[in-house]
């Protein structure tokens, strides 16, 4: 029980690491650890994984809000069309079977990483 | 066509996408903020956490009403979540992580690949 405790915290603290450092987001990391080592559904997974998400960008919305880094005016369009569009996907989601949405996923991660790869961070603040 | 709706419809893609991998949609927002609206790295990065926010707390309810959801669970990862994010963030206006995003691409291709040949 503490052990599963202890690797659900760690899982969390990497993957809001990483979100900070790299720019990707906590999920990308969160649903194959939700998946592979604590052994859930990919729904499940998913589902929770948009709930961690809340605090963790919150957290770092708050920390790059004080570097001043944050463009109000562009996230007020972009997140105006992501709730309609959210609204839409995330119920459709729950029709899709569960292999199928793990292998739209794995597709999805093996994309992100080449391009992780291959793509040169673009420099300046 | 103006910025707004242009904004809005990029905004619309990383919604449905969002909601349908479970994840924030930051990986949509942050190249089109960069490419079409020019915006530095730092500030899209910024800027998707700003709109990943209300999102997420949209796609989180309908989740949930789907019984997709474990609270316990989710708590513990948001307390690591949290500290982790506040420690990642301070971090990345001070350094590049080029190499970092590479070993990490790897890794993401070979978790990827696990997925797909279940």
């Amino acid at each position: 029980m503490i052990v599963s405790i202890l690797v659900i915290f760690v899982s969390g603290l990497c993957a809001g690491m990483a979100s900070g450092i790299l720019g990707v987001g906590g999920g990308i990391i969160l649903v194959p650890v939700m998946v592979f080592i604590l052994g859930l559904t990919q729904h499940m997974a998913q589902g929770i994984s948009l709930l961690v998400i809340i605090p963790t960008a919150l957290s770092g919305a708050y920390h790059l809000h004080k570097e001043k880094l944050i463009h109000y005016r562009t996230a007020f369009y972009l997140a105006v069309g992501a709730v309609i569009g959210t609204i839409l996907s995330s119920n459709f989601v729950q029709m899709v079977p569960g292999k199928l949405l793990q292998e739209t996923f794995g597709i999805f991660i093996i994309f992100t990483g080449l391009k992780m790869i291959f793509t040169k961070s673009k420099k300046g603040l | 066509m103006g910025e707004k709706f242009k904004l809005t419809i990029s905004g619309l893609l990383a919604g449905i996408f969002s909601g349908l991998l479970g994840v924030g949609g930051g990986i949509i927002m942050i190249p089109i903020m960069v490419s079409y609206f020019n915006l530095s790295q730092h500030q899209a990065h910024a800027t998707s956490l700003a709109v990943i926010v209300p999102t997420a707390i949209t796609s989180s309810i309908i989740y949930g009403f789907h019984g997709q959801l474990d609270l316990p669970i989710a708590i513990n990862l948001a307390a690591g979540s949290i500290l982790g994010a506040a420690i990642g963030a301070k971090t990345m206006v001070k350094i590049p992580a080029d190499q970092l995003k590479r070993i990490f691409g790897i890794l993401l291709v070979l978790v990827g690949l696990r997925m797909v040949s279940l």
